[in-house]
């Protein structure tokens, strides 16, 4: 082995062993758990399927994925729709402000889920600021804001769209903008030049930013809980059960493990969708801005 | 060679399917300057890494000063060097720049005060030592670069197309004083660069690389007037080129047939008649006749050079010739030509495809 | 052209709206941090009780110092293990890095929910361990090494290995060149690293709150509070962490942008 090649897992060994460590066993873990059974909140090592069986063939369960599969759907289409011409912005017509564009865009997300939805709650609802101001004013209040999943695709929106712009701008920065020049002089219009040029160019970039918004979306207990009210459970909520006060310690780790194989679905198929990566010019590398 | 510095020993080197050097042997001597060689991707910059230490050979071995180093890291190789793009210390002055390899050596303050006095004293850098390299214009830290490399007094220095990316002015300059540091500080020189005046400028000996392999190596003037292959003929000065069918070989003159006319030229590569062969030769060998001559034209055109000039000469059947010389006021476009060379001067090579 | 003004338009129109959707509650909730009524808060009527109750709440007090603990041992754990990895990454260039880069990526595609309850379980019923600040700064950090990860090569993207090179040749060798070149030039980018993960762990709910078990953090104070039906004080404290994560980004930008450092040496 070269020195470099000894130095290069030197220094990747400590993240690597923490990694597989902390995070992949314990995911292994919980795919044994899910065969095993819980009884009076004690797992019992008895291998069978019933975790699976129930889940897949229960309603209860299968209305609750549904849900938060179209959920998921739902919330990263709004976020990949509305944060391309966005991201398109920053990376293009950013100039030296792109930082502050960027660090703004991303800021709230440092603030974690919690408080954003307690933001979130001030504004959405029945005693929320828009609610209030409506009845205040004298119009009907609407519906839609009240504890509804409405109310939580927004707030899920509010959660992660900076994610997806932040992924479509990654891969703009190293899209090189004269393409359009070239696409114009050749007698494209605007739009016709992004679906041509650009979209086909930063892909992976989308394909990224829609896993990422997908998968906590899809798992996601906390938004749902308090702005989705008491109908619009979600099967996060339900996952989050089996660990609090029910104790079916199995079955929730059953449901883990279907959340993480729908998670390994998704990405399988956007990354098929993307295709060949090597024309789709790949992100992080070439000197990012940020 | 006594005073051997460098030595590489059957240095081969491959990139997955790239070779990017095939059985090297070279010996670089004390008080030499010399010079590497070749086309953009022939190996100069991966066979420079091997000698500094950042890039392992294959096979063979690397000794410097009689020592084998093949297996010792960069850092033990007391060598110097300077980078295509400088790669100055951003983070440090001038003065920290140029001191770092003996901060290295775990110098003293009062060595490397006197060190640092002495290389910017050398390389004209005096009152600079406080700036950052982002304030240096691009021939300063050209200057600063080379300090780096020669203040610890290393046993050899390489150097990487030092001057590519300065104006031609200033190459012209440092071309001088690079050369004249080789000298003052008697320690050889390994300098790689793909412009071949730079080469010719400064170096004692030269080799010139092809695809991974030595084509040749010798003293510059013995490879300018005497190419061994076709490659180094071809590659060396603006040589004018012949193809045609050998038809007769003479004390080793080639007599070349080429679209009716005869052309002589030394022959090489063991060249029989009937061989197809290509003839180079340098523009400023063909000498201009009063009459007679191997050619005969016309003067299309004259390329005013300053010291010299380009004279374009069409034969008639579409083909021109460029011969270079004197600039003459006597001349006149149209005029017509008479060309002819020494064919010792000439070298005929088998063409590239074989024999017909 | 006028059609490439109106796309501009829109663009710019967009970017403004995000900002007003991602501001405007926390802009609101600030303010009604400072009044009386949270409900209605109009006409306003300014007071700093919400502050003093949130002050005297010792719940909080403890609160803060384990999320402080959570993020500053995340945000070492993580800012250490990323930079390592993304300097052999980037500076070796091995063959077959990128399934390291994977590994190291992975976390991102992991609901974090996933990562509590299983770290938590593997915790309890396989090594018999009950949950507590270490093994949510464990957790924490396997998430938290991603992004710092992310962060630290997006930096370094920038950054002229061949520097490291020159070094070596001079005669320093793998630990010196580290220490006299890479890290005074790659510093702000560990610092970045660092200032993420720790926000991202002291704010973090599901992990730690899967891993805690009755040990308060932040995070899931505010989370038990919400569940009761707000608590006022809950806008005070969402009103300082918003100020706080504010303060922490201006610290990055102003790094990044006065040439206090100097990353863009590569042309
Ligand atoms: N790290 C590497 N990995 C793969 N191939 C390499 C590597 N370094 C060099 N090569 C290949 O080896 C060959 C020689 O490269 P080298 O850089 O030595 O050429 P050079 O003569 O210095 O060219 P130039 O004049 O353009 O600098 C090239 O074909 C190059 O593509
Ligand atoms: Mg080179």
């Amino acid at each position: 082995m070269s020195s470099n090649k000894r130095l290069f897992w030197w220094l990747v060994a400590p993240g690597a062993i923490f990694l597989i460590l902390f995070l992949i066993l314990p995911l292994a873990s919980i795919v044994v758990f899910s065969f095993w059974r819980t009884e009076s909140y004690t797992l019992i090592p008895d291998w069978n399927l019933d975790n699976y069986i129930r889940i897949l063939t229960d309603w209860t369960y299968i209305k609750f994925l549904l849900r938060s599969l179209s959920m998921a759907t739902i919330v990263s289409l709004i976020c990949l729709v509305f944060s391309w011409p966005i991201a398109f912005f920053i990376a293009r017509y950013g100039g030296k402000f792109k930082l502050i564009y960027l660090l703004l865009t991303s800021a709230p997300f440092l603030t974690g889920e919690i408080l954003r939805v307690t933001a979130l709650q001030q504004i959405l609802g029945p005693i929320g600021v828009i609610n209030m101001a409506l009845s205040t004013f004298g119009f009907e209040p609407i519906q839609a804001l009240m504890y509804t999943n409405t109310a939580t695709a927004i707030g899920l929106t509010y959660l992660w769209i900076p994610f997806m712009v932040l992924a479509i701008y990654l891969s703009l920065l190293n899209f090189d903008f004269e393409l359009l020049e070239v696409a114009k002089v050749n007698g494209a219009r605007p739009l016709r030049a992004f679906w041509e040029i650009t979209w086909p160019l930063n892909r992976a970039g989308s394909a990224i930013g829609v896993v990422l918004v997908f998968i906590p979306t899809l798992a996601s207990s906390i938004t749902s809980k308090f702005l989705g009210g008491p109908n619009g459970a979600l099967y996060g909520n339900i996952l989050a059960n089996q660990f609090g006060s029910t104790g079916t310690w199995a079955l929730g780790s059953a449901m883990g493990v279907v959340l993480f194989a729908i998670s390994l679905i998704v990405l399988y198929i956007v990354w098929k969708m993307v295709g060949d990566l090597k024309r789709s010019g790949v992100t992080i590398k070439g000197g990012a801005e940020l | 060679m006594t005073d051997t510095v460098l030595k590489l020993d059957n240095i081969s080197k491959n990139f997955g399917p790239i070779k990017a050097a095939d059985d090297i042997n070279i010996e670089v001597g004390q008080t030499e300057f010399f010079a590497l060689l070749g086309p953009s991707g022939s190996g100069k910059t991966t066979m420079l890494r091997m000698i500094a230490g950042l890039e392992k050979p294959d096979t063979g071995t690397i000794s410097i000063s009689g020592r084998d180093v093949t297996n010792e890291p960069p850092y033990r190789r007391g060598i110097g060097m300077v980078f295509q793009d400088f790669l100055l210390f951003p983070h440090k002055t001038v003065a920290e720049n140029i001191m770092f390899p003996l901060k290295m050596q775990g110098a003293s303050e009062k060595d490397k005060r006197e060190n640092l006095q002495w290389v910017s004293n050398l390389v004209h850098l005096e009152g600079l030592e406080e700036r950052y390299p982002h304030q240096l214009s691009g021939g300063q830290k050209q200057r600063v670069a080379l300090a780096r490399g020669l203040v610890s007094r290393p046993s050899l220095l390489l150097l990487d197309e030092p001057l590519a990316n300065l104006d031609r002015e200033l190459r012209k300059e440092m071309e001088v004083e690079i050369r004249r540091f080789q000298i003052e500080l008697a320690i050889p020189f390994v300098y790689v660069t793909h412009n071949q005046e730079e080469a010719m400028t400064m170096s004692d000996r030269m080799a010139i690389m092809r695809d991974g392999k030595m084509e040749q190596v010798g003293e510059k003037f013995s490879l300018y007037h005497d190419p061994a292959s076709q490659f180094v003929a071809s590659f060396l000065g603006s040589p004018n080129a012949f193809e045609g069918v050998v038809s007769s070989v003479e004390e080793g003159i080639a007599q070349i047939n080429w679209f009716g006319h005869s052309i002589r030229a030394r022959a090489h590569d063991g060249l029989q008649p009937g061989d197809r062969a290509v003839c180079y030769v340098k523009s400023e060998k063909i000498s201009m006749l009063e009459s007679g001559g191997a050619l005969t034209g016309v003067l299309r055109d004259i390329i005013f050079k300053g010291q010299y000039a380009d004279y374009l000469v069409s034969l008639g059947d579409g083909h021109e010739i460029t011969v270079s010389g004197a600039p003459m006021t006597g001349l006149k476009k149209g005029a017509p030509m008479h060309l002819d060379w020494d064919p010792g001067k000439a070298d005929a090579f088998r063409a590239q495809g074989g024999a017909q | 052209m006028t059609a490439l003004r109106i796309g501009k338009g829109v663009q710019i129109l967009l970017l403004a709206a995000l900002y007003v959707f991602l501001y405007g509650p926390i802009i609101y909730i600030t303010y009604v941090s400072f009044q009386a009524n949270s409900v209605w808060p109009f006409p306003p009527e300014f007071t700093a009780k919400h502050y003093i109750s949130l002050w005297n709440e010792e719940n909080y007090h403890s609160g803060f110092v384990n999320s402080l603990a959570i993020g500053i041992g995340t945000g070492v754990i993580a800012s250490v293990l990323a930079t390592m990895a993304a300097v052999a990454i980037l500076k070796y260039r091995v063959r077959r890095s990128v399934y390291i880069a994977g590994l190291f990526l992975m976390p991102l595609f992991i609901a974090h929910i996933l990562i509590g309850v299983s770290s938590l379980m593997f915790n309890k019923m396989l090594l018999g361990l009950p949950g507590n600040i270490f093994s949510a700064i464990l957790a924490n950090a396997t998430y938290a090494t991603a992004f710092a990860f992310l962060v630290v090569v997006a930096q370094l993207a920038r950054y002229d290995w061949r520097l490291d090179e020159a070094a070596m040749v001079f005669g320093a060798t793998p630990g010196t060149t580290f220490r006299e070149v890479t890290f005074p030039l790659i510093w702000p980018a560990i610092l970045g690293a660092f200032i993420v993960s720790f926000l991202l762990a002291f704010n973090n709910l599901e992990i730690s709150f899967y891993n805690l078990g009755a040990t308060p953090t932040l995070p899931t104070l505010a989370w038990g509070s919400l569940r009761h039906g707000v608590s006022e004080e809950l806008y005070a404290l969402a009103a300082l962490i918003n100020v706080a994560v504010f303060i922490f980004l201006g610290v990055m930008y102003v790094l990044l942008r006065t040439g206090v450092v100097r990353l863009d040496y590569k042309d």
